[in-house]
């Protein structure tokens, strides 16, 4: 168990930089993960944590230790691999006990592990079978049973599940929460995907282009976006940015219309930003903003609205249930709370 | 308008397969003849050599006698020859296709300093045909003291351009750098992960290598001609030539052309055996299962 701490990390590829200058600490225990677009450099941070990568400048401590300069098993970690990446010449078990042997473990030790950890993955009848003679979601098991058994202080996964078919990964991100739970350890964790990012999280690290761009828990991040990136990255549909200058208490948009709240309005206020459940569908005439419904998605527990605003783009607007009052073409208004915009300036900053 | 791509049971699918099927049989009786003709050839007396058609057997079925003459002439030096061969070729070949391995792995995984140039001279050297460093090959092992000896043959022949190649591109497909470093998470150092993981999936790679450098050796002539002058160093392909030639300028040596063709054709056997041996390595999907593709 232990406690992963970034300092000051930077990794470049010859001239181009990847990571910028990096600082981040990771508790005991938590199970913290690296989300964000392909190239923003999170499987990078990754490979860097893990040993894989070496990093062009800074530290990274391991319960107060320096091993910024240890290869990957002197780290003491295990990782998960986006293909699996077991070795197909060997048995389950043989693959499982491979990083043991390495340690050179006594024979019966090592035995006892492996049969333990297939037990908790339900792995018992499959440990002579080679990989190939196994299903996906049986590969993956077999992948973080060899990470488990080498009793890692920390685990590391690189988008563990991205392979897997939409039911498996359901499945596997369960199974995968379980495990955390049951073995207390710390885990670092990367995907592109937000869900898997929002459920399985303690806290969630969002990179882009290289520079983490915040750091918090999952509900944090949704509530209280640091800025437009985390805002519009973080939630699904993603968060509805319109641009706005204040004039005294009111918000003038693009198109000249005016939406007045009877509040104090920041005066560097440059967007707002209002979550899918946060808009409310008028009748046409009422709310703040005028539109026509463009499209309408019925996913039974849920239907989004897409409306249609001229000049200004496409509100998308969340209703629970199945609404049939709504169909596509009806022009419709738009209300807006005051409470819950999330003020933006220019630079895309969170401003309160 | 749909597109319709070529199926199997569109006309010029069958106008393409009929055409493919034409130009292959011409390219394989281009191929065997020469072939047949060593086959017919072994089988005949010295008269019907000349005086039969050259592609069908003679009446009078020659082969056994041959072979008799061809394993009892100077001695039985044949088989002397043969024996030769094979432990030229057979270590040459292990020693060539481990280097093209390690060589190749390297390219393949591994980025070190001078890399493109190193990579840039291998495939250069693939274009130098060994003829043309034969000579000073020579000398260099002369001055060694290493000429007539079996190192003047094998070393040369451990150098093996062609196979690096292969290997680079095969092991570059083959094995994925995940798995690598897999085995680098597992504490495993890089000759372990080499050896024990990522070489058994190499098999149908190492073994393509194996049978190209194999044969490569085997019917190498004229590195051991330069190399070699005992006679009881030759390897087949030397000693036969000279068979030849006692053949078309010695008295009495016109006996001798039955047995040169006879000798050829024993020549090609081990070579055809070790093709048919070595084929179940070439089946692949070793590493099917381990990295979802």
């Amino acid at each position: 168990m232990a406690v992963i701490e970034l300092r000051d990390i930077r990794k470049a590829f010859g001239a181009v930089e990847v990571i910028g200058r990096a600082n981040l600490t990771i508790d005991d225990g938590a199970f913290v993960i690296f989300v964000g677009p392909s190239g923003s450099g999170k499987s990078t941070l990754l490979r860097l944590v893990a040993g894989l990568e070496d990093a062009t400048a800074g530290q990274i401590l391991i319960d107060g230790a320096d091993v910024t300069h240890l290869g990957p098993a002197e780290r003491q970690l295990s990782m998960v691999f986006q293909s699996y990446a077991l070795y197909p010449t060997k048995t389950v078990r043989q693959n499982m006990s491979f990083g043991l042997e390495v340690a050179r473990l006594p024979k019966a030790e090592i035995k006892a592990r492996v049969d333990g950890v297939a037990d908790i993955l339900r792995l018992g009848d499959y440990l002579d079978r080679k990989p190939r003679a196994l299903s996906g979601g049986q590969r993956q098991r077999v992948a973080i049973g060899r990470a488990i058994v080498r009793e890692p202080v920390a685990f590391l996964f690189d988008e563990p599940l991205s392979n897997l078919d939409a039911a498996l990964r359901v499945e596997m991100r369960i199974e995968i929460a379980k495990l955390h739970q049951r073995l207390g350890a710390t885990m670092i964790y990367v995907t592109h995907d937000q869900v898997e990012a929002m459920t399985l999280a303690d806290q969630i690290v969002v990179l882009d282009k290289g520079a983490i761009q915040q750091v918090g828990t999952p509900m944090e991040l949704y509530q209280r976006p640091a800025n437009l990136f985390v805002a519009q990255f973080i939630g699904s549909p993603k968060m509805n940015v319109l641009a706005v200058r204040p004039d005294g208490s009111a918000l003038v948009f693009a198109d000249d219309s005016r939406a007045d709240f009877g509040m104090p309005v920041p005066p560097s206020l440059a967007h707002i930003g209002f979550r899918p459940e946060e808009v409310q569908l008028l009748p046409a005439g009422q709310g703040h903003l005028q539109g026509k419904v463009e499209v309408v998605e019925r996913l039974g527990s849920d239907t989004f609205v897409h409306v249609g605003l001229g000049a200004l783009g496409i509100i998308t607007s969340r209703m629970p249930g199945n609404v049939l009052t709504i169909s596509q073409g009806q022009p419709v208004g738009l209300g807006l709370t005051m409470t819950q915009l999330h003020p933006f300036s220019r630079d895309g900053i969170r401003l309160s | 308008m749909s597109i319709v791509g070529k199926s199997a049971h569109s006309a010029k699918f069958r106008r393409n397969r009929w055409l493919l099927t034409a130009i292959l049989s011409l390219y394989f009786i281009y191929t065997f003849l020469p072939l047949f003709y060593v086959i017919t050839a072994a089988t005949k007396s010295n008269q019907d050599l000349f005086s039969t058609f050259g592609l069908w057997f003679a009446a009078d079925f020659q082969l056994w006698e041959n072979l008799e003459t061809l394993f009892t002439i100077q001695d039985g030096i044949f088989l002397k020859w043969m024996a030769n061969t094979a432990y030229y070729s057979s270590v040459s070949a292990i020693g060539a296709a481990l280097f093209a391995t390690f060589a190749g792995y390297a390219f393949a995984k591994y980025t070190f300093f001078g890399k493109k140039l190193m990579l840039a001279l291998v495939l250069g050297a693939v274009m130098i045909p060994q003829t043309a460093l034969v000579i000073p090959m020579f000398l260099m092992l002369s001055n060694l003291g290493l000429t007539n000896t079996p190192l003047a043959v094998i070393l040369p022949s451990l150098v093996f351009p062609p196979g690096v190649f292969l290997m680079w591109a095969y092991i570059d497909d083959a094995i994925s750098n995940e798995l690598i470093e897999a085995g680098r998470m597992d504490g495993a150092g890089e000759f372990h992960i080499f050896s024990s993981i990522a070489f058994r999936m190499l098999m149908p790679g190492f073994a393509t290598v194996l049978i190209l450098a194999f044969v490569a050796n085997w019917n190498n002539y004229f590195l051991p001609l330069v190399m070699l002058n005992k006679p009881d160093m030759f390897p087949i392909t030397v000693g036969l030539a000279q068979l030849y030639s006692t053949a078309i300028s010695g008295t009495g040596g016109v006996l001798l052309f039955t047995v040169v063709m006879t000798g050829a054709l024993v020549s090609i056997v081990p070579v055809i055996a070790a093709f048919l041996i070595m084929q179940r390595f070439w089946q692949g999907g070793l590493g099917a299962g381990g990295v979802k593709a």
